[in-house]
């Protein structure tokens, strides 16, 4: 295997062209936990953690732009990321463990694209934009469209994501995360990111996202229609929980069955829901 | 055909220049070239825990880490523990609150509390216990290891 530590995105581009089989390497808690199962073993491994540009955030009128390269407890630790970016704090506070947040970063999540795992799922419910660089240069498109399925993501050959971008969101909204685990430290049997605004009682905005419910994180745009307008009782989180678990396609494994998880879904929608409200009244 | 890479690691203070293949984990490093066994491999996978060292004070798992990218930080090792024959407060505690029993989650386990405590002095148990979150205990003792590290910042 070879081995590389490029400073730039540019020479990060051209070792990645060098071979077929070259692989970013970014935290490396799923990677090398892979190569050391004998999963895969590339040619070629490019660390990206020389890359000073990966690892910057910058913040600008509309929102803040943090490096692929950021690592959990920093995204869990930024103070900028309030209002309805929140939930993108709140997920990194509380997902895995530890020594997982001292080691894994943002790009590498997303790139990883793993359905059970959190900070996909509360970067659209942020609305968030991603930046990737590639031969033909650099483009920007919704989370959404990089991940296309379970551990896929439409990065083409010789690509890489730099940035993640979060817009601030309405004022006054809230973001936040609720993941339910056997223990605290697993991975989620199912996880709720929600961005929401009250106007008085009324729900005035709602986005609402479901992890390990798919292959990709779960949003039904009927789900929010149904809560926006309403003063969420029962009834309307009811009805949300119901479009959403009709849409769903959830994980049926060790943490819980597909119809185990079918049933927490109301449940956990309901509970974060009025946690969110909580924080939105503060 | 692997490349080899040069490198130079500070582990418990002291310089360590190897060769080495960049698959190569810190764990393997560790333990079969350095020959410091007190960092245990358990899963190889990051579920475990048992493979903590600490990387400028913050705990990591040295079985995903790749020391390639480890040269100029400070790797603190269970063997870099103890000073002047003493051990250290969170040993003491565990020996005195008898927590250890096979012992083998137990260098992790120390090197967590280690790092908690540096950062906060005081922790209440509910801290301990979430400090400890990335250490898994097969004898499954966890109430007295987290009795014993609150005692040390003075909770009982
Ligand atoms: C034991 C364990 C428990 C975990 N528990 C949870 C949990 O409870 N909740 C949760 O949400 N997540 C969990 N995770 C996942 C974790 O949060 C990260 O998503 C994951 O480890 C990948 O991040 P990384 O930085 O380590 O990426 P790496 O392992 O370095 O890379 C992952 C993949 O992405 C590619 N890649 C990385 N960065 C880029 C880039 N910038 N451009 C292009 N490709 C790139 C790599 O080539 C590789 O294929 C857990 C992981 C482990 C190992
Ligand atoms: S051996 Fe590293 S976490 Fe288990
Ligand atoms: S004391 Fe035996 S594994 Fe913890």
């Amino acid at each position: 295997m070879r081995y590389a530590e490029p400073e730039t995105v540019e020479e990060g581009l051209a070792l990645l062209s060098t071979h077929d089989d070259a692989r970013c390497l970014a935290g490396g808690a799923s990677l090398v936990s892979r190569m050391n199962a004998g999963q895969v073993a590339p040619a070629m491994l490019v660390s990206l953690h020389r890359i000073d540009e990966l690892a910057t955030t910058t913040e600008s009128a509309e929102g803040l732009w943090l490096g692929a390269m950021s690592i959990h407890r920093a995204v869990a630790t930024e103070a900028r990321l309030r209002g309805a970016m929140e939930v993108v704090r709140s997920a990194a506070s509380q997902l895995a463990h530890p020594a997982i947040r001292n080691m894994a970063t943002l790009g590498g999540s997303l790139c990883l694209a793993d359905p059970k795992t959190e900070l996909p799922a509360a970067l659209v419910a942020a609305s968030a934009r991603v930046e990737v660089a590639g031969p033909a240069g650099r483009r920007s498109l919704p989370v959404e469209q990089l991940l296309v399925g379970a551990f896929q993501t439409s990065l083409g050959k010789g690509e890489l994501l730099t940035r993640v971008f979060l817009p601030r969101g309405l004022g006054g909204a809230v973001g936040h995360h609720l993941r339910f685990s056997r223990v605290s430290a697993d991975y989620p049997t199912v996880s709720v990111s929600l961005v929401l605004a009250m106007d008085g009682e009324t729900c005035s905005h709602a986005r609402v996202v479901l992890g390990s419910c798919g292959p990709v994180p779960l949003h039904v745009d009927a789900a929010d229609a149904v809560l926006v307008g309403s003063r969420l009782e029962a009834r309307d989180v009811a009805e949300a929980g119901r479009l959403l678990v009709q849409a769903s396609a959830p994980l049926d494994d060790v943490r819980g069955s597909a119809e185990y998880r079918r049933m927490l879904i109301p449940r956990l929608l309901g509970r974060a829901l009025s946690q969110a409200r909580e924080l939105a009244h503060v | 055909m692997s490349d080899k890479v040069s490198l130079s690691l500070t582990i418990n203070g002291a310089q360590h220049a190897l060769t080495v293949a960049p698959e190569r984990t810190l764990l393997d490093v560790l333990r079969e070239e350095l020959r410091m066994t007190g960092t245990r491999r358990g899963c190889d996978a990051g579920d475990c825990g048992a493979c903590t060292v600490l990387v400028d004070g913050l705990p990591m798992l040295s079985c995903l880490s790749l020391p390639a990218r480890l040269g100029g930080r400070d790797i603190r090792t269970i063997e870099g523990v103890e000073s002047g024959g003493e051990l250290h407060p969170v040993q003491r505690a565990l020996v005195q609150h008898g927590a250890v029993q096979c012992g083998f989650c137990m260098s992790g386990i120390v090197l967590a509390a280690k790092a908690l405590l540096a950062r906060n002095p005081s922790p209440t148990l509910d801290e301990v216990r979430h400090a400890l979150g990335s250490n898994v205990c097969r004898c499954s003792g966890y109430a007295r290891v987290v009795e014993a590290i609150a005692s040390v910042g003075g909770r009982p």
